[in-house]
């Protein structure tokens, strides 16, 4: 199946212009984003299967992790089928060239679980979903595959290997979904620690690319 | 965008972004702050990855075997809906490159009847945006060219991000897409740059207290209002 999606993908026919992306030096190859791509351009449905089998889990688990307030456990399974319906409609625009599938299923994960949250806890009209605020201008990413892919392969390493204090950290923030403040105050750490630990962890793994940054320090 | 961006939030907050546990009002000055910082969107690329690599070692949970289908039929239905509706699909058109952060349009399209502007002095006017959240007011500042605004100091904290146009205060200049924070206590007069208006957008958590002698009269227009 894999290989007829490969196939397909590489047929000059379907020169569009998402193909012809793939065919040039960076391919994006993980099996995960041509199924993706596949869906996208053909709505390949054994394709969307294949990529509900393999998501479906971890989107479920992801969201069990949760620990929001407000959230409860029947809301799992939901966020897995409002995810995956999302996946299908959006798939067409999928940019192959700016993230992996697997980046880009995270973050329409991420989104829904923030607007479901917001949806139950929440009696006022949202004007926004939260995907508007990761609408990205149109222009050319400076980031190349090439970079991103080695930027993967090194976080997927380096994670490994961070200290379980720092690996604790990042998954009570990206997981259960705690914002810094909380976790300070559940694991009896000062807010200080917990943004270093964080900092330090993001270092070692080589995602702070500017640390010479100028922030707008508080003002003593 | 080609300016040079000097500030920018604090990396916490861009991982609390990436995480989405940031507060609304807060997700809203960072995403404004985005549009603009291209280092910033290649550091949150490289958060999202991380966030993904996180979900994806999680042990996978089980899936009842007829979930599959439902989400099918789901899609479907929704597609058949949409079919049926054809006349009123409302295809979303990204307009022509706006300079304006797409949330930033957003909002302003969709608070009540449009936000509009309303004049603080003769120098400043606001438009506050309808966010649906209550910590804090978020709200659009437009300086004239060279204008001051009043001088305040802060009880609550001020996140800014520079729209269009530059201004600067006693510590420094900060032109399009520079991100700002004042502390409670901070003093500060901004001024408008001198070659054109200055846009702003901006998140208030709790009254500002004005400080210069007629500051009483613009009393009633800075108690913050969240809406
Ligand atoms: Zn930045």
């Amino acid at each position: 199946m894999l290989r007829k999606i490969i196939d397909t993908v590489d047929k000059p026919s379907q020169s569009t212009a998402k193909v012809a992306v793939l065919n040039t030096a960076e391919k994006r190859s993980d099996e995960w984003s041509l199924l993706l791509i596949a869906v996208g351009e053909t709505r390949d449905r054994q394709a969307f299967a294949k990529l509900f089998k393999h998501f479906a889990p971890l989107l479920k688990s992801f969201s069990e992790a949760s620990r929001h307030q407000g959230w409860y456990p029947g809301l799992s399974e939901d966020l897995v089928q409002e995810v995956m319906i999302k996946v299908w409609q959006k798939a067409a625009g999928y940019n192959a060239e700016k993230a992996s599938a697997t980046t880009w299923i995270y973050t329409v994960a991420r989104n829904c679980r923030i607007d479901m949250l917001r949806r139950k806890s929440n009696t006022q009209h949202l004007p926004l979903e939260n995907e508007d605020y990761w609408h990205e201008p149109d222009e050319e990413t400076p980031v190349t595959l090439l970079r991103q892919k080695r930027n993967g392969d090194k976080i997927q390493e380096s994670l490994a290997k961070l200290p379980k204090e720092q690996d604790e950290i990042l998954r009570k923030v990206y997981l259960e979904g705690k914002s810094h403040a909380e976790a300070s105050q559940e694991l009896g750490l000062p807010l200080g620690t917990v943004k270093s630990r964080v900092r330090l962890a993001l270092q070692k793994m080589q995602i702070l690319v500017s640390p010479e940054f100028q922030e707008e320090l508080p003002h003593e | 965008m080609s300016n040079q961006i000097n500030f920018h939030p604090d990396r916490s907050m861009l991982v609390e972004f990436s995480a989405g546990t940031l507060e609304t009002a807060l997700t809203i000055c960072v995403s404004a702050h985005l549009h603009f910082c291209d280092q910033c969107r290649s550091e949150l690329l490289s958060l999202d990855q991380l966030g993904s690599q996180l979900m994806s070692d999680a042990k996978p949970s089980d899936i009842d075997e007829s979930l599959l289908d439902t989400v099918m039929a789901k899609i479907d239905e929704a597609e058949l809906a949409q079919v049926n509706s054809k006349g009123s699909a409302r295809v979303p058109v990204n307009e022509k490159p706006s300079s304006f952060p797409f949330s930033v349009n957003k909002l302003i399209e969709s608070t009540e009847h449009s936000a509009t502007w309303s004049r603080l002095n003769s120098s400043l006017d606001i438009a506050r945006l309808k966010t649906g959240q209550d910590k804090f007011e978020v709200a659009l500042h437009r300086l004239c060219a060279g204008g001051k605004a009043p001088k305040h100091d802060h009880q609550g904290i001020e996140y800014t991000v520079v729209l269009k146009g530059s201004l600067s205060d006693e510590r420094s200049v900060y032109s399009e897409g520079d991100f700002l924070v004042r502390q409670p206590g901070d003093i500060h007069q901004p001024m408008g740059g001198q070659n054109s208006e200055c846009i702003c957008l901006s998140a208030l958590s709790a009254p500002i207290k004005l400080t210069s002698p007629l500051g009483f009269l613009m009393k009633p227009w800075l108690q913050i209002r969240p809406m």
